[in-house]
């Protein structure tokens, strides 16, 4: 019941958000060093795979891979707009997925509650 | 992993940024420290940057070294200088101030998106730690 699919479902997509603002954060702070390649997060497809099989996902921080993207002169292919949007868009999910698991867990203690 | 881990990266990114932007103003505040034509010029400073342990869990950029620019410089008629030669000349070193204008903004910028990152990265370390307080 506590740790239900939900709540591992909710725990695993944390752990995946948290780890795309890590290499997100890694991408933005090698802006400028010739040679390196962004990093690109997916937990997703491993994260959906599970669910849709109805079985309890795994929690794990999904794979990196390094963008293809064209690179410059230095060989960097850090392209800032993209970590800047990259970076909004998964802090507002983190959050979505927060509310979620809160929400889970204050029907839990509803639940808990004695009469 | 540890567990605030993107303020330690983008603090490394910070600290890049900002040894860059020493690197820069002491190449601009020197650009017109004067030498005797038998010495070497001020060499222009730069800051190599290197990815820690790229492709691998850990995340960073560390400033691996300082290379230094030519201490040719170029020679300038000066007599009335107290460091002239024979000749009159005197050594200034050769940076050209525009690259060094355009190395402080990439510098400036980097450094302030690493800023961005570290708001960014409190504030969800935030809500996280509001977990299961309602």
């Amino acid at each position: 019941m506590i740790g239900d699919v939900t709540s591992t479902a909710l725990h695993a997509a944390l752990t995946g958000l948290a780890e795309r603002s890590r290499v997100t954060a890694d991408n933005i702070a090698n802006v400028n060093t010739p040679g390196f390649l962004a990093g690109r997060t997916d937990f997703e497809s491993a994260l959906s795979g599970a669910l849709s099989n109805g079985e309890k996902p795994s929690i794990s921080r999904g794979t990196v891979a390094r963008s293809l993207e064209p690179t410059n002169t230095n060989g960097n292919n850090v392209n800032l707009d993209s970590e800047t949007v990259i970076a909004t868009e998964t802090g507002l999910r983190y959050q979505l997925a927060l509310n979620a698991l809160d929400g889970k867990y204050s029907v839990l203690r509803t639940a808990l509650r004695t009469s | 992993m540890a567990v605030f881990d993107t303020l330690g990266i983008s603090g490394s990114g910070l600290l890049v940024h900002r040894k860059w932007l020493d690197a820069v103003s002491d190449n601009i505040s020197n650009i017109n420290t004067a030498t005797r034509t038998n010495e070497d010029a001020f060499k222009e400073r730069f800051i190599v940057a290197r990815a820690v342990d790229y492709g691998s869990g850990e995340g960073g950029v560390r400033a691996a070294r300082a290379e230094f620019g030519s201490g040719q410089g170029r020679l300038v008629y000066d007599p009335t200088h107290p460091l002239a030669d024979k000749d009159g000349m005197v050594k200034y070193p050769d940076i050209d101030l525009g690259g060094q204008m355009t190395q402080l903004l990439m510098a400036q910028r980097g450094y302030q998106a690493n800023l961005a990152v570290v708001e960014r990265a409190t504030t969800a370390y935030q809500a996280a730690l509001q977990l299961g307080r309602r």
